[in-house]
C-alpha cells in the first residue's frame, strides 16, 4: 500500500470498497496493529497508535472482525464472548461477566446457542459470534470485514438494520469492508475506494457509484 | 592434534549436513519436524549390519537395500501418522517424539543393547598431506557424504522434481493451483528426508557403531544445524553442519570432552535469540 | 457437574485416597507415591501443552532443577530439605520465567527446540559437574521426615498433589483460564479482542515450571537419591505420554493418565522391561486416533448415549 490517507468521523458508517487485492484487509491489519506500516501514522481519538500491538489497540477502543471468522472453536459461544468481556472488565465478578456476555449474544441473535461449542456453528452464526465478541470489547470503532458473505437478501437487510442501530444507539463508528454493494450504498454515509493499494476517492455512496474511475477499477479486476 | 580434530570435524560435519538436509526438506515442504529422524538414521545402520553380516550380502548392496527400506518406511510413516495431522504442528511434534521413543525401545528389544557394526568398506589408514595418518574408512565416509550431498543438490536444484519441491516449499497454495499433487509430494518428500537420514546412517555407522539410542544426538544436532543454517536453505545445512562439526571437535579437543554436545545447544539458543532466520534462511517459515 | 457436586465427589475421592495406602504393602505404596509425582508433572505440563499450546520438552529439566537445587543445598549446606524444596520451586519458577520470556517471539517448533536444548544443556551440566552432583552415580540426600516411613511420604505427596491441582483448578476457572484457552484456540483472534497473549504464555510457563520444580524437589527427597534420570528425556516422555493418553487440554485427563500408566507399568514389569515400548505404542495410537485421550473417549461414549439435536 502507498499513499493511503483518510479520516473517519465518529458515529458514522464508512464503507471501504475496492476490487480484490486492493489492500482492504491489509489496511485493516495495519490499523488494528497486526501489521506495522513502513511509514505513516495511525491516529485514533487523538492518540498515535501506530506502534501499538493488536491487543493494546483493542483496549484503546478499536475492535475488528475477520474476513474468515475465527471463533475459539473448542469453547462455547458464551465463553467466546466472555474472553472479550473479562479483558474489558478484568475486575468484575463472574456473574456480571456471564450476564454481560449473554446480553451481547442476545444482541446478535445467538442467545440460545450460548452453551454450544463454537466449532459446531455454521458460517453465518460464526460471523455473528465474531460480532458479539467484538461488541463485548465495548469499542468506539468497529471494523467489519465482509460480514455479509453468505447471507440471503432478507438476512442482509436485517444485518444492515442491525449495524445501523449500533451506530445510532451505541454511537459506534463503523469502518466496513464489503463486497455486497447494495448494503454499503444503503448504510454508509461515506465510502472510501481503494485500488491497488492507494486511495482512489472518498465520497458519498452516490458519487462513488457513478464515478468512472471506480467503475474502471472494478472492471479491470 | 589440531589437524586430526579438523579432519574429524569435517567428517562428522558432512554427516550432520546430510542429516540436516533430510530434516530441512521435510520442514520446508510440510512444516513438520521429524523427531524420529535419528532413529531412521540408526535403522539404516542396523539394516546395513544385518544384511551384510547376517545375510552375508556385499556391503554395497546391503547399504542400498537399507536405504531403500528406510525410504519405504518413511512413506509408510507419513501416510499413517503424519498425514492426518497436517496443519497442526503441535501434534506432529508430539507424534514424532513418541515415535522416536517407540523405535528406540523397539531396537532395544529386537537388536539388544550391545553395539553392532556394519562392515568397513576399506581398511587401514592413509597419510594425509604427509602430516598425519587418518583412518581410510573415515576418509571414505567424508567422500561418500560429500557425494550424496552433491547428488541431493543436483536433485533439488537441477531436476524437474526438485523444481516442484522448491516451488511448493515457497508457496504451497500457488503450487497447488498449478496442479501439484501436494499430498503425494508430502509423502515423497518425507520418504526422501528419511532416505537422507538413512544415507547418513549407512555412511557413518561403520565408523561409529550402532546402538538403540545412538540416533538421538544425531537428530538433535540435525535440528541445531537446520536452525543455524537457516530453515529452507540447503547451503545453510552444509555450512552449518561443517561449522558445528568443527566447533564440536575442536571444542572437545581443546576445552572439554564432556561438554562436547553443549556447544551445539548453546549455538541453537544463541541463534534463536539473535538471528532466528539463521545464517542463510528466509525470515519467514 | 455443578460446583457443589464437584466438591462432594472431590471430597470422597480425597477421603478414599487417604485411606487407600493403609491396606497396601510397601511396594504398591511406592507405586502410588510415584504416581502422585507424575500427577503433578503431567497436570502442570498440560497447562503448557494442553492449555496454552506450548509443547515444552524442558519440563523434566525443571523437576531436575527442583530436585538438584534442594539436594545440593541439603548435602553441601546442611539446609533443611523442606526449605530446600521451597528454594528449588522458586528457582524453577525463575528459570521458567526466563525460558518463557526467551521463547516469547518463537513459534511452536522453535519453542519446542529451545526447551529441548535447555533440557539437554542441563543434563550435560549435571552429568559433568561431578563434584557438585555426583554425576550419573547420583546424589544421596536426606529425607523429608526424620524416620523413614512410606506412609508419611505418601501423605506428603498427596497433600502436594492436592495443592498443585487446587492451584491449577482455580487458575483454569478464573479469567486467566479463559485467556489461556483463547490463546490456545486462536492466538490472532485472542489478540484482536484484547488478550495479552505474551503475558499469558509467560505466566503459564512460570507457574508450570514452579510446579515441576516443586514436584521434583519432593520426589528427590523421597527417593533419597537424585540422579540425572530426573531431568531426562525419558522422564519427559513419561510425562508427555501420560498427558496425551489421559487427555490433553482437560483437567482430569493427566491425573487419569498418570495413575493408569504407572499401574500399567507395574503390571508389565512382571514380564520384563517393556513398559516404555507399550506406553509409546498406546501414546502413538492415542495421539493419532484419540487426541483427547482416555477422557475424550469416555466423553464421546457418554455423548452418543445422550441424544442431542442442534439447530
Amino acid at each position: 500500500m502507498s499513499k493511503v490517507d483518510f479520516a473517519v468521523d465518529p458515529a458514522t458508517i464508512v464503507g471501504l470498497i475496492g476490487p480484490n487485492g486492493a489492500g482492504k484487509t491489509s489496511l485493516f491489519n495495519v490499523v488494528a496493529g497486526a501489521f506495522k506500516p513502513t511509514s505513516g501514522k495511525v491516529v485514533f481519538d487523538g492518540q498515535d497508535i501506530t506502534s501499538l500491538p493488536a491487543n493494546a489497540v483493542c483496549r484503546k477502543g478499536m475492535a475488528r472482525t475477520f474476513q474468515v471468522a475465527r471463533p475459539f472453536g473448542a469453547m462455547t459461544c458464551l465463553e467466546n464472548v466472555m474472553v472479550a468481556a473479562v479483558n474489558r472488565h478484568p475486575r468484575k465478578a463472574r456473574p456480571f461477566i456471564e450476564g454481560f456476555a449473554q446480553e451481547k449474544l442476545s444482541l446478535v441473535g445467538l442467545a440460545d446457542m450460548a452453551s454450544l461449542e463454537a466449532r459446531h456453528l455454521n458460517v453465518v452464526q460464526k460471523k455473528r459470534l465474531e460480532m458479539a465478541r467484538a461488541l463485548a470489547t465495548e469499542p468506539k470503532l468497529l471494523m467489519l470485514d465482509e460480514v455479509l458473505g453468505g447471507l440471503n437478501t432478507q438476512e442482509i437487510s436485517l444485518a444492515v438494520e442491525f449495524i445501523r442501530s449500533l451506530r445510532d444507539k451505541l454511537r459506534l463508528t463503523v469502518l466496513w469492508i464489503e463486497h455486497v454493494m447494495g448494503a454499503i450504498m444503503q448504510a454508509a454515509e461515506r465510502v472510501i475506494v481503494l485500488d491497488q493499494g492507494q486511495v482512489l476517492m472518498v465520497a458519498s455512496p452516490n458519487e462513488v457509484v457513478h464515478d468512472p474511475r471506480v467503475i474502471q477499477a472494478y472492471l479491470g479486476e | 592434534m589440531f589437524a586430526i580434530s579438523v579432519m574429524n570435524g569435517l567428517v562428522i560435519g558432512v554427516i550432520y549436513a546430510l542429516a540436516a538436509l533430510g530434516v530441512s526438506l521435510v520442514v520446508g515442504i510440510m512444516n513438520v519436524v521429524n523427531f524420529a529422524h535419528g532413529e531412521l538414521y540408526i535403522l539404516a545402520g542396523y539394516f546395513s549390519y544385518l544384511f551384510a553380516s547376517a545375510l552375508g550380502l556385499n556391503f554395497l548392496v546391503a547399504m542400498l537395500l537399507a536405504l531403500a527400506l528406510v525410504f519405504l518406511l518413511g512413506i509408510v510413516i507419513e501416510y499413517t501418522l503424519i498425514r492426518p495431522t497436517y496443519g497442526n504442528d503441535m501434534y506432529s511434534l508430539i507424534l514424532t517424539f513418541i515415535l522416536s521413543i517407540v523405535l528406540q525401545n523397539a531396537y532395544l528389544l529386537i537388536f539388544g543393547p550391545y553395539p553392532n557394526k556394519p562392515p568397513l568398506w576399506v581398511k587401514g589408514a592413509t597419510d594425509v598431506f604427509g602430516l598425519f595418518s587418518y583412518g581410510n574408512q573415515r576418509l571414505a565416509a567424508l567422500i561418500a557424504g560429500a557425494g550424496v550431498i552433491a547428488v541431493t543438490f543436483f536433485l533439488i536444484k537441477k531436476t524437474w522434481f526438485g523444481r516442484i519441491i522448491r516451488a511448493t516449499s515457497q508457496d504451497r497454495e500457488m503450487a497447488e493451483l498449478n496442479g501439484v499433487d501436494t499430498t503425494r509430494l508430502n509423502m515423497l518428500s518425507f520418504g526422501l528426508g528419511c532416505a537422507l537420514a538413512a544415507a547418513a546412517g549407512v555412511i557413518l555407522t561403520p565408523v561409529f557403531p550402532v546402538t538403540p539410542t545412538a540416533g538421538v544426538p544425531v537428530a538433535l544436532t540435525a535440528f541445531v544445524v537446520v536452525v543455524l543454517g537457516g530453515m529452507g536453505s540447503m547451503w545453510g545445512c552444509v555450512v552449518g553442519g561443517l561449522l558445528l562439526g568443527l566447533v564440536e571437535n575442536l571444542g572437545a579437543a581443546f576445552i572439554s570432552t564432556g561438554y562436547k554436545n553443549v556447544f551445539g545447544f548453546i549455538i541453537l539458543i544463541l541463534v534463536l535469540l539473535v538471528r532466528p532466520s539463521g545464517l542463510f534462511g528466509r525470515t519467514k517459515i | 457437574m455443578t460446583g457443589k457436586q464437584l466438591l462432594w465427589v472431590g471430597g470422597l475421592i480425597l477421603a478414599g485416597m487417604c485411606l487407600l495406602p493403609l491396606g497396601l504393602d510397601i511396594y504398591p505404596q511406592h507405586v502410588l507415591i510415584v504416581s502422585l509425582f507424575y500427577v503433578m508433572m503431567a497436570s502442570s505440563w498440560n497447562l503448557l501443552a494442553g492449555y496454552t499450546g506450548q509443547v515444552s520438552f524442558g519440563h523434566a529439566a525443571m523437576a531436575g532443577i527442583g530436585a538438584y537445587a534442594s539436594g545440593i543445598l541439603a548435602v553441601k549446606a546442611g539446609l533443611n530439605p523442606w526449605i530446600g524444596v521451597g528454594i528449588g520451586t522458586v528457582l524453577a519458577a525463575l528459570l521458567g520465567l526466563g525460558l518463557g520470556a526467551l521463547c516469547l517471539k518463537m513459534g511452536g517448533i522453535y519453542l519446542s527446540l529451545t526447551t529441548l536444548a535447555f533440557s539437554q544443556i542441563l543434563h550435560i551440566i549435571i552429568v559433568n559437574q561431578y563434584d557438585l552432583t555426583r554425576g550419573t552415580m547420583g546424589l544421596q540426600v536426606p529425607g523429608l521426615v526424620a524416620e523413614y516411613s512410606k506412609l508419611a511420604y505418601y501423605y506428603i505427596l498427596l497433600a502436594a498433589a492436592v495443592l498443585v491441582l487446587f492451584v491449577l483448578y482455580r487458575m483454569l476457572h478464573s479469567n486467566l483460564g479463559l485467556n489461556f484457552r483463547a490463546v490456545q484456540n486462536d492466538e490472532l483472534a485472542a489478540k484482536s479482542i484484547g488478550v495479552k497473549v505474551l503475558q499469558v504464555r509467560v505466566l503459564a510457563f512460570t507457574v508450570a515450571s514452579a510446579m515441576a520444580g516443586f514436584a521434583g524437589g519432593l520426589y528427590g527427597h523421597y527417593l533419597l537419591l537424585i540422579t540425572p534420570e530426573i531431568p531426562s528425556l525419558d522422564l519427559q516422555f513419561y510425562v508427555l505420554a501420560m498427558t496425551v493418553i489421559g487427555g490433553m487440554g482437560s483437567f482430569t485427563g493427566p491425573i487419569i493418565g498418570a495413575f493408569a500408566l504407572n499401574i500399567l507399568a507395574e503390571k508389565i514389569r512382571d514380564y520384563g522391561e517393556y513398559h516404555v515400548l507399550v506406553f509409546g505404542l498406546i501414546a502413538l495410537s492415542a495421539a493419532r486416533f484419540a487426541p483427547n485421550g482416555l477422557l475424550g473417549v469416555w466423553r464421546k461414549l457418554r455423548r452418543s448415549t445422550a441424544h442431542r439435536t442442534v439447530n
